[in-house]
């Protein structure tokens, strides 16, 4: 919210003070037991937790469930919430990330998932998935950067991320090395984390 | 693993596409390395910005949902009030424990138990200090060794049993996460399965779900398996078996 747009709000409705916006902020209230502030923070992380986790699930019951545990998690643990080690959307989509992750693999055992990917890297079209993923990225900036990446340090990272892949899946995916996958990984993240121009200072 | 070979895993870390037992010995890892730690942050926060773009409407009733949990679901504490930072002989005890503690935590999988666990691992870490320390040694020695196979299979009832078994060592890394604890005059026994035979092979405490366990001698065995037993353990398994790990 800029400042111009403040200033022309009517005084009947800046006479109350504005609410924190800033979902650090918000995070901070929570740790105080604040529902209110939580309500707020829903608003402002619930369509892209809900959006992530349904797009590594794919289904959107399950999605609506491992949300649901995410959202709580979110007000159970605010107080864990370390500023120096990041943002609080970081955070929150980290937990989200890794609790979508952790029901696609309890889902089916490693074993039959490697199979089942294995049966189908013969056919998977790998640009319909990039597509996708370029096709519904909103955010110009993470476009724009996601492009600078190699194809295979694009695709390691998207097929994780977005598809909750471990590495080793990845590589059989690619049919690439395990150690290239890895490294991929990395160094596709380090060239998103220099254009987006991501810091964290402690 | 060596810390070069463990550091690389860090794309993969963020990415959460690591395994419980690589997520444990890469966290160990930066635990012993700060500048690791500035590496770890930036990614994730890279990484975290890839959920900018699933932008997506949740349903409607997921805010009365939550906002109902919430209301009866109890908060953490600020971690000032857990954190092990005086009681301990030295800093290498602290980073143990607290390693003993993620491990154990992660080896569990998530949700309640497992910040149950690691909230009762923290209050208690004066006592398990020494304990946590030598068996993380063990544990780490067992998880880096170049020969290192990883195996896992579900458990009936939900959940996961992870054994990781090194023939040098002779002796294998077991991580159970059961989905529900047993009852608590009940306890999950890990048993050597070879050929016909079962040998016991260790008992987790009364009532517990999770939990991270050395089994010497296991590699060489056909397979490990899991059972429900009264509290204590039995001399021989009782049906059925609630997971077999393949060692073969």
């Amino acid at each position: 919210m800029t400042d111009h747009g403040t200033a022309r709000r009517p005084d009947h409705l800046s006479a109350v003070p504005a609410p924190p916006t800033d979902v650090g902020d918000l995070l901070r209230a929570v740790a105080r037991g604040d529902e209110a502030a939580f309500t707020k923070l829903y608003d402002l992380v619930a369509p892209r937790v809900y959006g992530l986790i349904r797009r590594v699930l794919r289904d959107p019951a399950q999605a609506e469930e491992v949300a649901q545990e995410v959202l709580v998690e979110v007000w159970r643990t605010a107080a864990r919430f370390d500023a120096a080690r990041g943002s609080a959307t970081a955070w929150v989509f980290t937990i989200a990330h890794r609790r979508a992750v952790d029901r696609v693999r309890s889902e089916q055992s490693a074993a039959d998932r490697t199979l089942k990917v294995g049966a189908a890297s013969v056919d998977t079209p790998y640009d319909e998935v990039a597509d996708e993923v370029s096709g519904r990225l909103e955010r110009q900036q993470v476009r724009r950067c996601m492009d600078d990446l190699t194809e295979l340090q694009r695709q390691a990272v998207t097929l994780a991320y977005y598809q909750g892949h471990s590495y080793r899946e990845v590589a059989e995916l690619l049919n690439a090395p395990l150690p290239t996958v890895k490294t991929r990984m990395r160094d596709g993240l380090i060239r998103l984390r220099d254009c987006l121009g991501v810091e964290v200072t402690a | 693993m060596t810390p070069t070979d463990v550091h690389s895993l860090v794309g993969a870390y963020v990415l959460d596409a690591v395994d419980d037992l690589e997520r444990a010995a890469f966290e160990r890892h930066v635990g012993e390395c700060p500048s690791c730690r500035t590496e770890l942050d930036e990614l994730r926060e890279t990484s975290a910005r890839m959920a900018d773009s699933t932008w997506s409407v949740p349903p409607p009733q997921l805010k009365s949902s939550v906002m109902a949990a919430v209301g009866r679901t109890r908060q953490l504490p600020p971690p000032e009030t857990i954190k092990p930072e005086r009681k301990l002989r030295g800093s290498r005890t602290q980073r143990w424990t607290l390693a003993a503690a993620a491990a154990v935590v992660l080896a569990a999988g998530t949700g309640t138990t497992v910040f149950a666990i690691q909230d009762q691992r923290v209050r208690d870490q004066s006592a398990i200090a020494s304990a946590a320390e030598l068996r993380q040694e063990r544990i780490q020695s067992i998880l880096a060794s170049p020969d290192l196979v990883v195996r896992t299979s579900p458990m009936r009832g939900g959940g996961k049993v992870t054994v990781a078994s090194s023939a040098t060592r002779n002796a294998s890394v077991v991580a159970l996460g059961a989905d529900s604890a047993p009852q608590s005059d009940q306890a999950f026994q890990l048993w050597s399965l070879r050929g016909d035979t079962a040998t016991d092979a260790g008992v987790l405490a009364a009532g517990e779900g999770s939990a991270v366990q050395v089994v010497d001698g296991l590699p060489g065995n056909d397979g490990l398996g899991v059972t429900l037993e009264p509290a204590g353990g039995s001399k021989v398994p009782t049906a059925p078996l609630f997971a077999k790990v393949s060692l073969t």
